[in-house]
């Protein structure tokens, strides 16, 4: 077979990009909008098309620590949520994070209730930045197929040994028709390549004891263990974003960042998810209007590129932050990082934002226009 | 399967190393050698949060000699049902076995203990009951029995414990049977059988915690004999291919009401009923009597 180019909507192109890297043990719970993900899986493994096994448990407590489970067992583990599921399987997604088990589960992003919607925004999976995952926000469907493909590849890397949570925006992209292309299986498979050599396998014959008690010692070097892997991460994500680049033909700018535009700008606008896909179209606009604006997409923020926020900062000195989720009692969250990283290179850039696009609140590029052109005024 | 007193000092390998942690007299750590020692060289254990997270020993210095996952407290049977999944697909055949307390399985654990079972996972769960959160210093669980002071129920427990082999029958698991640290032969005869049938199989120990019910620990043994003798734990075996309830041996003679001992023998050794009521006590006999007549439905 070879690849080819179809419509998905995000959901399936998650589905597909997981279909491809052979998961042997997927356990799910179903929660808008991630629904189209597992039912996809399901009836591939009910017709033999993937020969896993597909466990549908009673809660998304129990679709995390099945997956947990299996990946103490050294296979390759699927599972997907959003939302409200993503904070009952809280416990659980630091338990995999510190326990450093490689499992991929993408995160239909979903606002949080009260009040009660079904609609994007990035506060669920904000929650769980310090939870020891890989982050990676995607712009569109293409990138959701490409990144959990890649996730894959990067969490199950013996050096790195880490579980990956693939980001895409509930409906805009979940649910949303687009243009995909996708590589041949065999291709994609030998891509991401066996889970052969995971750095925990429980076995019979040679028994440990796992996740039991700790003294402060073991304790503090199991969690700089953790951090290590994180910054190793870094170069991680790079070289496979570059790997894909020549085997597949894409790539997401560095892997950690995606930069459009000139970096003598006299603006800079960053942005996640798909708000980068509008800011781009922002940009072109503005730059007819006779504007000169950059725009970074921060793809991973966990591990956080410190290195190439501070390179671009330095570069342009004005920058605007659009958070879709907020830290009460602070700013959004992309604004607390950003300006923590300046200041850790001890520059002194002040920099705007402005929260947007809470509960599914549409930011189209028109909009994204007008921030832009007020903040270049003040 | 006549498991023979003897036979209990060879199992295929001793679960212990030197220098568990667990109490002197602790019935939760007898009963894990023998259960667990029977079908030591096939087993994968794992273990909630509970006494046996820490009795294991920590770091470097765990005692056990057979591979342990120690999982979140609400979790333990969907942690099995993802290696059990895993292993299968490996084409490995070893036993998935879930050792929780009476929390981790009756309040915190029931809903990974219901969903297991309903979805027919291959895994044997274990739940040794020593009526409270022994772990955090004995506070109250749904399994305390009527009358037992607790440190959350210092009036003494007023309400029935939750029966959980109960559960577990009304939800078509494979394989339900209850044991005693008292009659380790019947303990072990339980464990092999489950293991040996596919599906999701449950056994309830009652497993003395010396500290929580206050007994001296020379009496831990004493006390669980005098639970079976006073009928307050039926030992029992019910399958679900033929629906029926099977008494163990142990049991069979307090079938009758008559044959029993009075609870109080049972109450008084230890020091939780202190201070127990008429009422409760009456109450606790009401209770045993449900239970039996639960069983007595399904000979």
């Amino acid at each position: 077979m070879v690849g080819k180019t179809v419509t998905l909507t995000g959901n399936l192109a998650a589905g597909k990009a997981a279909e491809m890297a052979k998961p042997k043990v997927i356990a799910v719970y179903p929660i808008t909008p991630q629904t189209d993900i597992i039912e996809y899986l399901s009836g591939l493994v009910s017709s033999g098309k993937l020969e896993a096994r597909f466990i549908t448990v009673e809660s998304e407590h129990s679709a995390l620590a099945a997956c947990a489970g299996a990946a103490w067992a050294g296979v390759r583990t699927f599972t997907a949520t959003s939302s409200q599921g993503l904070l009952y399987m809280g416990e659980w997604v630091f338990w995999s994070g510190y326990g450093r088990l490689p499992i991929v589960m993408p995160v239909v992003n979903r606002c949080l209730a009260p009040g009660w919607s079904i609609f994007v925004d990035l506060q669920d999976s904000m929650a769980f930045r310090d939870a020891g995952w890989i982050q990676i926000y995607t712009k569109n469907n293409q990138e959701v197929f490409d990144t959990v493909l890649q996730a894959f590849k990067i969490g199950e890397s013996k050096d790195i040994s880490l579980p990956v949570m693939p980001c895409l925006d509930g409906f805009v992209l979940s649910h949303t028709t687009a243009k995909v292309e996708l590589p041949d299986p065999e291709e994609a498979y030998s891509f991401v390549g066996d889970y052969s050599d995971p750095v925990v396998e429980v076995d019979v014959d040679n028994p440990w004891a796992y996740g039991g008690l700790v003294g402060p010692e073991q304790f503090n070097i199991a969690r700089r263990d953790l951090m290590k892997a994180m910054e190793r991460a870094k170069a991680k994500i790079i070289k496979v974003n570059k790997e894909f680049e020549e085997t597949f033909g894409r790539s997401y700018g560095n892997g950690l960042v995606e930069q459009y535009g000139d970096d003598d700008a006299d603006l800079t606008l960053i942005t996640m998810g798909t708000m980068g896909d509008e800011a781009d179209e922002a940009i072109d606009q503005l730059k007819q209007e006779g504007y000169k604006v950059n725009g970074v997409r921060v793809r991973t923020f966990r591990p956080f590129p410190v290195e190439d926020i501070v390179r671009i900062a330095k570069k342009n000195h004005k920058l605007f932050i659009l958070d879709r989720a907020v830290s009460f009692g602070h700013e959004g969250p992309l604004r607390i990082e950003i300006e923590a990283a300046l200041k850790r290179y001890n520059l002194d850039i002040p920099t705007s934002g402005d929260i947007v696009g809470l509960g599914g609140e549409s930011v189209p590029y028109k909009r994204i226009m007008k921030i832009a052109k007020e903040a270049l005024r003040s | 399967m006549g498991t023979k007193l003897k036979d209990l000092m060879n199992n295929p390998k001793e679960v212990f190393y030197k220098g568990h942690f667990a109490c002197a007299g602790c019935g939760s750590a007898l009963a894990l050698r023998h259960a667990i020692g029977a079908i030591a060289d096939k087993v994968i254990l794992v273990v909630p949060a509970s006494c046996t997270s820490v009795y294991q020993g920590s770091g470097k210095g765990v005692s056990f000699n057979v591979p342990t996952i120690n999982t979140a407290f609400a979790s333990s049977d969907s942690v099995a049902s993802g290696i059990k999944a895993a292993m299968e697909i490996k084409g490995k055949d070893v036993h998935v076995v879930v050792w929780a307390g009476d929390g981790g399985t009756a309040d915190i654990g029931i809903a990974t203990l219901i969903g297991a079972c309903d979805r027919e996972e291959d895994i044997l769960h274990i739940m040794y009951s020593n009526n409270v959160y022994s772990n955090t210093g004995g506070q109250r669980s749904g399994d305390t029995p009527i009358g037992a002071r607790t440190s959350t129920t210092p009036d003494g427990n007023t309400t029935a414990r939750k029966m959980v082999p109960f559960i577990m029958m009304a939800d078509n698991a494979k394989y339900v049977a209850t044991a005693s640290v008292a009659h380790l032969t019947d303990l072990v005869d339980k464990v092999k059988k489950a293991v040996s049938l596919k599906g999701f199989k449950f056994i309830q120990i009652d497993a003395t915690c010396p500290v929580a019910w206050k007994v001296d620990f020379s009496n831990s043994i004493e006390v669980a004999r005098l639970a079976v003798q006073t009928g307050i734990w039926p030992l029992f075996e019910w399958e679900r291919d033929t629906g029926k309830v099977i008494i163990s041996r142990p049991s069979q003679k307090y079938l009758d009401k008559e044959n029993r001992k009075p609870i109080k023998e049972w109450t008084e050794i230890q020091g939780r009923f202190r201070g127990v009521t008429e009422k409760q006590l009456k109450a606790l006999d009401a209770d045993t009597d449900r239970q039996w007549n639960f069983i007595k439905k399904f000979l």
